[in-house]
């Protein structure tokens, strides 16, 4: 049924406030990224779109200078990138690894009946709660700024994710197709990993983009589990005022949006399952 | 109660025509079925009775009164889903009320009305349990009632019918002839299944491919189908429907069938081939139970020879196959003497068979009423 | 089949052992798992248990498993009931909780009721209301810091002066805060809750309006109540979250001004990193633990008894 037309204006109204809302501080990020020092305030009136649009915010984290800009950075963008990817990928390789494993052991063979509930509590807890510990043992095995202590505990936290993630899409394979593999002779390592995994392959993906952003986003671990080489881009983006004293608003700026950027890209790609992966599977669209 | 008046409606998806320009009048307490196979549009010409869907042209009336402007909410109509829509979050006694309840009525006129209604339609037992927890043939039942307790001012049934086992669809049958007497409700059935509309419905509407094919009373359309579809669509078995070329060849008009089978038209039918001299190509058209086999009881009857083919047990009686060439007649071996493989002859009673357009599908030689 | 050697266990060893019998296989798919909870659970629970009753702080150069030397019974524990920066830490955390996540629910709830039926330009207004949720929270922290600085575009459009300050003011930086959480959370409500819509059964909702319901009396009536479990996952799901909170503030306004917008979290990591007491954070964090999994255990079995 179609709505009235006065129902209909009354929703895109409300509709578009939301949007407006929504885009609100985007924007004034997104462009505040694009202008240059003069315009990063309201002081000489507020500019939407940069009156004279610059790159330099940008050069300025690449390169650690900009024409015309009298500082310069010791640290540019380029190591908290790499950081960033190295770790959010090598987290997402564990927990997927791991998770993917022992859910299907769990959905399968029925194995480890209590390891669903012990793999969620893993996320009911403030990090900060249970660091000191954690702290305390990655500097007793050297693990403190390390690409591979980092990567270890974003494993760690995200796979509750991982684990209940695959656990659903495992769910879904029906029983029967596997016993008829096995029937026909596969072992089950065979049957798991030619007949299954290939199965669940589109689960997979999307299991891993979600992990992935989970760790990317990741802020508060790498505050206390970094020190220099392998700060993250959150971190860094943080910290970028302290080093130069002056507010550097454009520049930050541009690093939020270059750490905005692939969440996005890959959570709308992933929409469809969203739901499933932040309800633990709980919930279906 | 109310009447409807259906008025050159037409219900377009995309370039999809749902339903083409249909106008249709429902009389007060009249109980009309909407027959038709599926996709047809029957159940969007509901829906848009019911507000579910928007008109692209003409009007709904009730009593007269355009329905266009009023909401879905204030139409107060009886609405039966095909799968029943209990709320099943519910109890049976919530799912009663829920009607009263929403238009602020009195506590103890509810439970008053709700009592009579879970009363009448047999579920009292039930009345304090989930209504999750109930059985298809009940859930029925609780459908209907939950429509019936507000009174609406008609009734709608979408194909209600076809969930319920085979016995209990009998049942249901019998009871929905009883309900609608009782509520003297005028309602409106859709349906794809002939033998409900036949046994139910005052009147049937048939409609393809949105189009109104014929409104009538179940023997009128039996017995005088107005064109080629609803003489196919209606009687189990099918009428015999033999298509074929029109030629004139000495005084004897002919109904020539591909294959090479002939029929020579007499008497009534002949009439009603000849009435329309632009006519090319017709279809004749005669029901099984009207071919007999013997002696020949009117002159004006076809004579026809032809083999047994198959013969079927259908209840008391036998189908018989019969074989004209490449065309084949279905009749009545209502005396058990036919042998499969024997050539008989066998007869076309002229007054009883028909003639239709091919390329029109209208019935030829003003229909007799 | 092409592959013999798959049909007929032809292999000998271990591992052609393992790949012939589930529950071996299924031990060594669980291990990975198991290993890494251990790992990260009974190890470190003794270690926080130990340090708790201890004074041990990483500044004086003690090796943490020396830390008996300054052992300390259960001081640390009795401090903090009377701690008042810790109470007012929890405070602030649970005000936060009540005011943002009842916020998002009812925002979350109205736009979901918006998006139900089709409109035109749905899909792209979807996307745009899911955005906020997959940008990193440090991220929207940077966002709301500059929105909310004297010079910045909020008070330009309030008209206020830029002296009018937000983050440093006692009062509103805990309001920016909840604005930013609110901001960037509603859409997770939004998403959850509009799933939850969309499972309920479309007739239903048409026999409830055929019935004469009003829009309004038809939400609170069959809508509402067919998504109770949806809404307490919802409510679960950010209430947990929120408690958590860390990265919006702590870049947004670092905790203050003074201890203005300072959560449990806020607090735990001001504690670690400024003040290296470590001992006494092993001792609130081991109690925050048992408490969340006392509410979690109850909250849980309430659930498995209302399923029966």
């Amino acid at each position: 049924m179609k709505l009235s037309p006065s129902a209909l204006t009354l929703k895109y109204f409300f509709v578009l406030l939301a949007s407006a809302i929504v885009l609100y501080p985007l924007l004034w990020m997104v462009t505040m990224a694009f202008k240059p020092y003069p315009e990063w305030t309201t002081v000489a009136g507020l500019t939407w779109f940069p009156k004279n649009p610059t790159l330099q915010n940008f050069e300025f984290i690449f390169y650690g200078e900009a024409k015309g800009l009298v500082v310069s950075l010791d640290r540019t963008i380029v190591g908290p990138l790499i950081a960033s990817l190295v770790t959010s990928i090598c987290g997402t390789l564990v927990a997927l690894v791991s998770g993917t494993l022992s859910s299907y052991a769990v959905v399968r063979f029925g194995l480890a009946p209590m390891l669903p509930l012990s793999v969620l509590q893993l996320r009911l807890f403030p990090p900060l709660a249970v660091m000191i510990p954690v702290m305390v043992m990655w500097a007793f095995i050297g693990a403190v700024d390390t690409w591979w202590g980092l990567s270890l505990i974003y494993g760690i936290v995200t796979l509750p994710f991982a684990f209940w993630l695959m656990k659903t899409f495992f769910e879904e394979v029906p029983v029967e197709i596997e016993d008829a593999a096995r029937v026909a002779g596969c072992s089950y390592w065979r049957v798991f990993y030619r007949i299954t995994l290939p199965i669940v392959k589109p689960g997979l993906a999307t299991c891993a983009l979600f992990v992935f952003i989970l760790n990317w986003s990741d802020y508060l671990l790498a505050l206390m589990l970094t020190q220099k080489d392998w700060v993250t881009l959150p971190v860094y983006m943080a910290t970028l005022t302290s080093a130069m004293g002056g507010q550097m608003y454009g520049m930050k700026a541009a690093l939020g949006i270059i750490a905005a950027i692939p969440p996005v890209v890959f959570g709308l790609m992933i929409q469809k399952h969203l739901v499933r992966g932040l309800t633990f599977g709980a919930l279906k669209q | 109660m109310s009447s409807i008046q259906i008025r050159n409606v037409t219900k377009r998806f995309g370039d999809f025509t749902a339903v083409d320009n249909l106008t249709l009048d429902i009389e007060e307490g009249e109980f009309a079925a909407l027959l038709g196979p599926s996709g047809c549009g029957k159940t969007t010409t509901m829906n848009m009775i019911a507000g579910i869907e928007d008109l692209t042209k003409g009007s709904i009336l009730f009593d007269e009164q355009e329905l266009s402007g009023t909401r879905i909410q204030d139409r107060n109509i009886g609405f039966v889903f095909q799968n029943y829509a209990i709320f099943t979050h519910l109890s049976v006694y919530k799912n009663l009320s829920y009607g009263l309840e929403v238009k602020k009525v009195d506590k103890g006129e509810i439970e008053r009305r709700v009592k009579a209604m879970a009363d009448r339609m047999s579920i009292t037992h039930r009345l304090d349990q989930p209504a999750a927890s109930l059985s298809v043939n009940e859930m029925q039942k609780l459908a209907i009632g939950r429509s019936a307790i507000v009174e609406p001012r008609i009734f709608l049934l979408d194909e209600p019918l076809s969930n319920l086992d085979a016995g209990f669809r009998a049942y249901m049958r019998a009871e929905l002839k009883v309900l609608q007497h009782e509520f003297g409700q005028t309602m409106i059935y859709v349906t794809h299944d002939q033998i409900e509309a036949m046994s139910l419905a005052d009147k049937i509407a048939i409609i393809d491919q949105g189009k109104l094919m014929q409104y009538g009373t179940p023997l009128d359309i039996y017995n005088s189908p107005d064109n080629r579809f609803v003489a196919n669509f209606i009687g189990s078995p099918r009428m015999n429907l033999i298509d074929g070329e029109l030629r004139e060849e000495k005084d004897q008009l002919k109904l020539m069938v591909s294959g090479g089978a002939e029929i020579k038209l007499q008497g009534q039918v002949k009439s009603e081939f000849a009435s329309d001299g632009k006519v090319q190509s017709g279809s004749f058209g005669i029901r099984p139970q009207d071919i007999y086999f013997g002696d020949q009881r009117s002159d004006s009857d076809i004579k026809m020879h032809g083999t047994v083919e198959v013969l079927e047990r259908v209840g008391p009686k036998r189908l018989a196959y019969l074989h004209v060439l490449e065309t084949m007649f279905i009749a009545f071996d209502d005396q058990d003497r036919l042998k499969v493989g024997d050539k008989v002859p066998f007869y076309l009673p002229s007054e009883k068979s028909m003639a239709f357009d091919l390329a029109s599908g209208r019935r030829l030689g003003g229909v007799a009423k | 089949m092409s592959d013999k050697s798959a049909n007929t266990p032809t292999k000998t060893g271990y591992w052609a052992k393992v790949a012939q019998d589930g529950n071996k296989m299924g031990f060594w798919f669980v291990l990975p798992t198991v290993l890494l909870l251990v790992f990260i659970v009974v190890f470190p629970l003794f270690m926080q248990l130990y340090l708790s009753v201890t004074w041990w702080t990483p500044l004086e150069g003690t090796p943490w498993y020396m830390a008996w030397e300054v052992f300390s019974w259960g001081e640390n524990y009795w401090y903090q009931l009377t701690d008042p920066r810790m109470w007012g830490a929890l405070w602030r955390t649970v005000l936060i909780m009540i005011i943002a996540v009842p916020a998002q629910f009812f925002l979350g709830m109205a736009l979901a009721y918006l998006f139900i039926e089709k409109f035109p330009g749905r899909k792209i207004f979807y996307s745009i209301m899911l955005t906020p949720m997959m940008i990193v929270p440090a991220v929207v922290g940077l966002m709301f810091y500059l929105l909310f600085q004297g010079t910045g575009p909020v008070n330009d459009h309030l008209g206020l002066p830029s002296n009018f300050s937000w983050l440093t003011d006692v009062n509103r930086a805990m309001i920016s805060v909840i604005i930013a959480d609110i901001w960037q959370w509603t859409p997770l409500m939004f998403l959850i809750l509009l799933a939850g819509m969309l499972g309920v059964p479309s007739d239903q909702l048409l026999a409830a309006r055929l019935l004469g319901g009003s829009n309004w009396q038809n939400f609170i009536k069959i809508i509402v109540p067919r998504m109770k479990t949806v809404i307490l996952i919802a409510l679960v799901l950010r209430a947990v979250e929120c408690f958590k909170i860390f990265d919006l503030v702590y870049i947004m306004t670092k905790g203050g001004p003074g201890v203005q917008t300072e959560t449990i979290s806020v607090f735990l990591y001001k504690l670690t990193f400024a003040e290296l007491e470590w001992a006494y954070v092993a001792a609130i964090g081991l109690t925050i633990l048992f408490v969340l999994s006392v509410i979690a255990a109850k909250g849980l079995s309430y659930m498995v008894k209302k399923d029966k």
